[in-house]
């Protein structure tokens, strides 16, 4: 092997030695070039550079391109943060972490239903006006918006504690298969790294700055949605948090945030409106035109039992009480309004769509 | 001489007839038992030989031993005691020859010569083949159960000798005991509210679905669940003697007036094992709960804390009806036809059907759900949320339904698909449509359409029409709708 290996295969070696962390990396990368860091600090030996060359096929055989301060795809939004990473691991198209205006939906592991249909729903409204949703590919609120982001429009952006090389959480290697095809999944870890807690911070911080905008859609107490918030307000950028029921656990830490400053997204036009303060070129969606009649209730009895039902769950116990109907007759109008697209089963509780 | 004596032990809940011969011959003093004998048939001779003096009668000073035959066959219990002293008093010539010829023994002998209990009357009386038994006196009516007017009993190995002796006749049997009422059980009057849990129990009672409820601590699924068995028919004749079988061969004691008549309700704790589910044992194969509960209710209360190898062991007897327990000592089959009722909350911190009251992480919520595995989910009909009652509901004084009045709606369901025997009541047309759009968006497998369809029929059976409609499938849709709380 004589050829000349690049900057990059020099840089991701550096950031594969045993104690090296993000800032010691940012501090030696910004005094000379990887190649000439690494010969610094290593012996000079053939066996050596082999090495770093190994490393280097073992990246290009992964797919993962290795981006640099000094690479035109290197997020311009991060260039002169000081926690900006020297080197960015990008599974999929690097290209588009700078494209488009960009915006991270975060929140608890540990979502309700509501969190999750709302997370998905930005998720998809905000791709569709080509708005990239960032988020951390985790299970709950996280997971749930890059549902809705994939295929919606946008290129979604993942970006993971652990390299990305490997689904993290492994349940959502479908995701993070999905992602990396229509956006990136993003990370400052190399391969292989142990995955310790501070890079779970490190990464919500790194979410926070790559986002020109950040919502919480559910956060428990003291949730790990934390971080990425001290991050953005650190960096002055707008959050937002969905407001949540005052007797919901899972909304605790939004509600407290909405006090704390955040601004209410109860749209998506809310965030696409603080988008447009921070300057980003977006356009609201225009309002869809309906096609044809709404669906309606067709007999008496369906309407009123779908002017009981609303948008938070019921149990059946309590539609029977409610609409005094016998069980049997109250499942046949149940079942008729969701196949007229009405309402839904969460199961055993019924509510509107 | 010798001397052979008939007799029966249990093996599983089934009995098998035995002979057990006596040789007295002249030697060293000795009693020695072969033809593969557990502890408690072991132990027999030292029983034996203290019943024998205490009654009366001298023990010969040779040299005694016992072939328990068909030899190969391990012998367990201690109910072949009694044949045991009534081969060696013949052998030592204490009672005339032909004395047993036409009777079979079974009976633990106490030290004083008292005849004791056994268990397995029901199965040991099937099995015994000679014309006539003779039993403990306090056995004679369980064993009469099955073989009618050719069953003797005796108190003591004294009155027993006196009777073969001819210088007695046999002891009256006591006189039958007023049959007392039978307790009756919880009634489904004291649940209030619980609209759709009381619907599921009358439809598991009536098509025999099973079913699983999922709720909150405290919204009362183990309550409704124990007042299933009030909703079910009583046992048949043939039912009754399959359950009282099963029941006496695991020890129970039967009820004075004879037979089980109510459909057992059996409720083993969350701790137990495989072998006390289904059956098993070293020498003693025993039957299980699962066995226990034939013609009548299993209830697994907290479902997700039993061991999975537990619970994944009732898949074969809730496929077949059956359960075979093989062992290196031999093997049984022990009929296990009963209806699963089980009751589990939707995630360890109990409140995850409701949204935001959980504080358990997605992890820990899918390694709960992980616990009831697929297969077992698919053997439930009916899965149904349990939500806590409204305090309105708890407080008011009205009654609800009492188990009479649904227990008549069940014979009656049941009488009607009885009388279609397999043949399947037709779907009207936008039942079948509601069917077909469920199974398109991928709501419903293929197994899980069957489901649906059989227990609309039991809908329709219990509503006394002919035709499956819209509204039965409906229902039979909701009643299975707390899958998705499960599955996910």
């Amino acid at each position: 092997m004589t050829s000349e290996l690049p900057d990059e295969a020099y840089a991701t070696a550096l950031s594969q030695l045993p104690k090296m962390g993000p800032a010691k990396l940012r501090e030696l990368l910004s005094q000379a070039s990887p190649e000439a860091v690494w010969k610094g600090i290593t012996e000079p030996s053939s066996s050596a550079r082999e090495e770093v060359a190994k490393l280097w096929w073992r990246y290009c055989d992964l797919g993962i391109n290795v981006v640099l301060q000094s690479h035109p795809n290197y997020p311009k939004r991060l260039l002169g943060w000081p926690h900006a990473p020297a080197v960015l691991f990008c599974r999929g198209n690097s290209a588009v972490l700078n494209d488009r205006p960009t915006v991270a939906v975060v929140g608890t592991r540990s979502p309700t239903r509501y969190g999750i249909g709302v997370s998905a729903q930005l998720g998809a409204e905000l791709s569709a006006t080509g708005v990239s949703v960032i988020s951390g590919l985790a299970l709950g609120i996280d997971g749930a918006a890059h549902e809705g982001a994939c295929g919606a429009g946008a290129p979604p952006i993942a970006v993971l504690a652990g390299g990305v090389g490997e689904p993290y959480p492994v349940r959502h290697r479908r995701l993070w298969e999905r992602v990396s095809e229509l956006g990136t999944v993003v990370s400052e870890t190399p391969e292989g790294m142990k995955l310790e807690k501070w890079r779970f911070a490190v990464r919500n911080r790194l979410m926070a700055a790559l986002s020109d905008v950040v919502v919480v859609v559910e956060s428990r107490h003291q949730g790990g949605s934390r971080h990425t918030v001290d991050a953005a307000m650190y960096l002055s950028k707008p959050v937002g948090a969905v407001p949540g029921s005052i007797r919901s656990l899972a909304s605790e830490g939004t509600n407290a945030l909405m006090s704390e400053g955040a601004f209410p997204v109860c749209s998506v036009t809310d965030v696409l409106v603080a988008l447009f303060r921070e300057g980003a070129d977006v356009t609201l969606p225009k309002k869809r035109k309906s096609k044809g009649e709404p669906p309606k209730p067709k007999t008496a009895s369906e309407e009123a039992l779908y002017d009981i039902l609303t948008f938070d769950p019921v149990s059946l116990d309590e539609l029977v009480r409610l609409t005094g109907v016998d069980f049997p007759a109250l499942c046949g109008d149940l079942e008729r309004l969701a196949q007229a697209g009405l309402v839904q089963d969460l199961g055993g509780y019924w509510q509107r769509i | 001489m010798l001397a052979a004596v008939n007799s029966a032990m249990l093996s599983g809940a089934v009995g098998c007839s035995l002979s057990v011969e006596v040789q007295v011959s002249s030697g060293l003093p000795g009693f020695t038992i072969v033809g593969l004998p557990d502890a408690a048939v072991r132990e027999a001779r030292d029983r034996v030989r203290a019943a024998v003096l205490s009654s009366g009668l001298s023990w010969p000073m040779r040299r005694v031993t016992v072939n328990l035959a068909p030899s190969g066959v391990r012998k367990a219990g201690a109910g072949l005691d009694l044949p045991i002293a009534v081969g060696l008093l013949v052998a030592t010539g204490d009672l005339p020859p032909d004395c047993t010829d036409d009777l079979a023994f079974c009976g633990e002998l106490g030290l004083n010569g008292s005849l004791r209990h056994v268990p397995g009357m029901l199965a040991l009386a099937d099995a015994a083949t000679a014309p006539a038994l003779v039993v403990p006196l306090c056995d004679v009516r369980e064993a009469a159960l099955v073989r009618g007017a050719d069953v003797h009993g005796a108190a003591t190995l004294s009155d027993l000798v006196s009777v073969l002796r001819r210088q007695a006749t046999w002891p009256a049997i006591p006189e039958e005991p007023v049959p007392t009422r039978s307790v009756p059980g919880p009634d489904l009057s004291e649940v209030r509210g619980q609209i759709v849990g009381r619907r599921a129990l009358e439809v598991a009672a009536a098509g025999r679905h099973h079913l699983l409820l999922i709720g909150p601590p405290g919204s009362g699924k183990t309550m409704l669940a124990e007042r299933l068995p009030s909703l079910l028919p009583p046992l048949t004749k043939e039912e009754a003697l399959t359950v009282s079988r099963i029941h006496s061969s695991a020890g129970a004691a039967l009820p004075s007036a004879g037979l089980l008549e109510r459909p057992p309700f059996r409720a083993p704790h969350h701790q137990a094992t495989i072998v006390s589910l289904v059956g098993g044992g070293n020498m003693w194969l025993r039957p299980g709960e699962a066995s226990l509960a034939t013609h009548g209710v299993l209830f697994l209360d907290e479902l997700g804390e039993f061991p999975v190898a537990a619970l994944e062991a009732l898949r074969q007897p809730l496929e077949e009806g059956v359960i075979r327990v093989n062992r290196a000592g031999g093997s049984a089959t022990f009929p296990a036809q009963f209806l699963l009722v089980a009751a589990m909350n939707p995630c360890p911190c109990g409140e995850g059907v409701f949204d935001g009251a959980c504080s358990c992480s997605i992890v820990i919520r899918a390694r709960y759900r992980r616990r009831i595995s697929a297969p077992l989910l698919d053997r439930f009909d009916l899965v149904v949320p349990v939500g806590r009652p409204r305090a309105e509901d708890l407080m008011s004084d009205s009654p609800g339904e009492p188990s009479a009045t649904v227990a008549a709606r069940v014979v009656a369901a049941r009488a009607r698909a009885a009388a279609r025997g397999s043949e399947e009541l037709p779907l009207t047309a936008d039942a079948n449509t509601s069917l077909a759009n469920k199974l398109r968006e991928g709501a419903l497998s293929a197994r899980g359409l069957n489901k649906v369809k059989q227990v609309a029929q039991t809908m329709a059976d219990l509503e006394g029409t002919d035709l499956v409609t819209h509204n039965h499938v409906a229902e039979a849709l909701s009643l299975r709708a707390g899958r998705a709380a499960v599955i996910a």
